[in-house]
């Protein structure tokens, strides 16, 4: 699946820095854009599903890698997030994304994380997922979600 | 009571353009212009916030008016449950009740065995209903205008289920006019309340075309009369028939301590609702099953219209539970009868109400958003409130929209005043 909304200009650009291990600002950035997106009058059923993907991306980077960056941008036909991380990388891609695979350790289990449902949960609430992995070296995510004509014209 | 106002008024003559209503309201509802607090009303819960923190007695909650009772040819009051923890913890309901009657009232209603029916519809609803998780309570309807204003999102959580009060006043009256042989709109039923968002939910139902409650007085305006009522009521043995699960409703827990399902939660006070619903918008709370939320901190025995300290009512509350014994009021078959016919059911569609946006459309906002940031780069995020916005965001808002100015700010003007462009009082440089 090709993540890249064509021919589209961006009309809104935040980023987000995001650190392994830093789980008390876990969920800090999905947050975040949630308010941008409420303020922006977007419909919450596209902020629900982008929120959970944002969340479950996030969580992600804390657990699994050194460090990323969330980008967040708005475009005339799509909200997009692209997050890319430094950090271990993703041997298996396919494996990663298959419902109740996960690599968390007890610890992360304990935080009521590790059901193996991260990547899953995102591609299965966006229209564009796209994921591109070097291990080693980190991980880039690309996720979409188009905006209805109605939305754009300002009805929620 | 007025049908077109609201169960929030400010006096303007009272009031002294001190910004505490303002900063104290949840939803950022209040602003004071010209010297005078005022309320938009598409943003109020009718929460009460500003009823309580107001020292001039400017800001008020409406209730009817007692003329109001004679409009009708048989009155009920049907009491909050939180009033009868109101007089100590010797006083009975059934001496509570016996007061109402004595200080006008034509007869009295109890609402706890309703509550107990809904708590089993509730969980009989939970157990065949397909989420989205967790399912909400509609009992505080300050929590239900929330939802509509602020998390539009969170409306399909909501336990589609009528509140007690509501589903009770209206069994009374059909039961009451076939007694009676009086028409339904005959018979008055006023709701002895604690707050205002109840009193607004009266006057503007959310699920209901009409609500089934004709008015409402408050617990702190009938505690004088009714004080001096139970003075003169004696002590009867057999006491009117309360559920005393149902009872527990006044206080935050009550209505999850009586049900089935345990994967439940109370949430108390705004600032615990506003993190809880943030989390449940981005599915942290999934697991859980259903959600008891109050804008008060306490649930209804803190509501802003009591007189009793919310401590002592719980008190209270829990004593007298204890002496009315297990008393269970609600047979399960009769639930199911009733859940089979609807009478549970919401009559009609909760609708969202969502807060001002900035703009038209979407190019149109963000335009707006980038220009509120420019203009909060102005203001020195003091929130300090003395524009009369709550805070330099808010003011940041007006300004974008065009009610108000930079210079409304006392700070940007007093800058303007010195040599140097600065204050003195900044914050520490960025």
């Amino acid at each position: 699946m090709k993540a890249e909304v064509k021919g589209s200009e961006i009309l809104y650009v935040e980023r987000f820095r995001i650190l392994h291990g830093d789980y008390e600002h876990g969920g800090d950035a999905a947050a975040a854009i949630k308010a941008v997106l409420k303020e922006l009058g977007i419909h919450p059923d596209l902020i629900r599903r982008l929120s959970i993907a944002n969340f479950e991306a996030e969580m992600n980077v804390i657990m699994y890698a050194e460090e990323g960056e969330m980008e967040f941008q708005v475009l005339a036909d799509a909200v997009r997030v692209v997050l890319t991380d430094r950090g271990q990388g993703i041997p298996d891609i396919e494996l990663a994304m298959t419902p109740g695979y996960s690599t968390a350790t007890p610890a992360m289990r304990e935080r009521g994380f590790g059901a193996g449902l991260g990547l899953p949960n995102i591609k299965k609430n966006v229209d564009l997922f796209e994921i591109e992995s070097t291990v080693g070296v980190g991980t880039t995510l690309r996720y979409s979600i188009f905006l209805s004509e109605r939305q754009r014209a300002g009805e929620a | 009571m007025n049908e077109h106002g609201h169960s929030v008024e400010i006096d303007p003559d009272k009031c002294i353009g001190c910004v505490a209503c303002c900063q104290a309201c949840p939803t950022k509802a209040i602003r004071v212009l010209g010297g005078v607090a005022v309320v938009k009303p598409e943003l109020c819960t009718y929460c009460g916030n500003c009823v309580r923190v107001c020292r001039y007695d400017a800001a008020t909650a409406k209730t009817s008016n007692p003329a109001d009772l004679k409009m009708f040819k048989h009155t009920v009051a049907l009491p909050a449950l939180t009033l009868y923890g109101q007089f100590g913890r010797d006083v009975m309901p059934s001496q509570v009740m016996d007061a109402l009657r004595k200080i006008g009232f034509d007869s009295t209603y109890d609402v706890s065995w309703m509550c107990e029916m809904v708590t089993a519809a509730t969980d009989a609803y939970l157990s065949e209903c397909n989420g989205p998780w967790p399912k909400i309570s509609v009992t505080c309807p300050a929590i239900v205008r929330l939802i509509q204003i602020r998390y539009p999102e969170l409306i399909a959580h909501m336990v589609p289920i009528e509140t007690a009060r509501e589903l009770a006043a209206k069994i009374l009256r059909r039961k009451l006019s076939s007694e009676l042989r009086l028409d339904p709109s005959e018979i008055g039923i006023f709701f002895i309340t604690p707050c205002s968002a109840i009193m607004n939910s009266i006057l503007r139902p959310v699920a209901l075309d009409q609500s089934y409650i004709d008015g409402a007085f408050s617990i702190a305006e009938i505690y004088g009369p009714l004080l001096d009522a139970i003075k003169t009521t004696e002590k009867v043995d057999h006491d009117v028939p309360i559920s005393p699960s149902g009872l527990f409703w006044a206080m935050a827990g009550g209505e999850i301590a009586g049900m089935r399902n345990t994967n439940t939660m109370a949430v108390r006070g705004i600032q615990d609702v506003e993190f809880v619903f943030d989390r449940i918008e981005s599915g942290t709370f999934a697991t859980v099953d259903f959600i008891e939320a109050y804008i008060c901190p306490d649930g209804c025995v803190s509501g802003q219209l009591v007189i009793e300290g919310r401590y002592a009512a719980q008190r209270n509350i829990q004593q007298i539970a204890r002496k009315l014994g297990d008393q269970g009021q609600v047979k399960e078959e009769k639930v199911r009868t009733l859940l089979r016919e609807h009478f549970f059911d919401l009559e009609e569609e909760v609708k969202a109400r969502p807060a001002r946006a900035l703009g038209r459309d979407l190019k149109q906002r963000i335009a707006m958003k980038k220009e509120k940031a420019g203009v909060l780069e102005q203001l020195p995020k003091k929130d300090c409130a003395a524009c009369g916005a709550p805070d330099c965001e808010t003011l940041a808002e007006d300004i974008v929209l065009g009610e108000r100015m930079v210079e409304d700010c006392l700070f940007v003007r007093i800058a303007s005043l010195t040599g140097d462009g600065t204050t003195g009082m900044e914050g520490k440089d960025e």
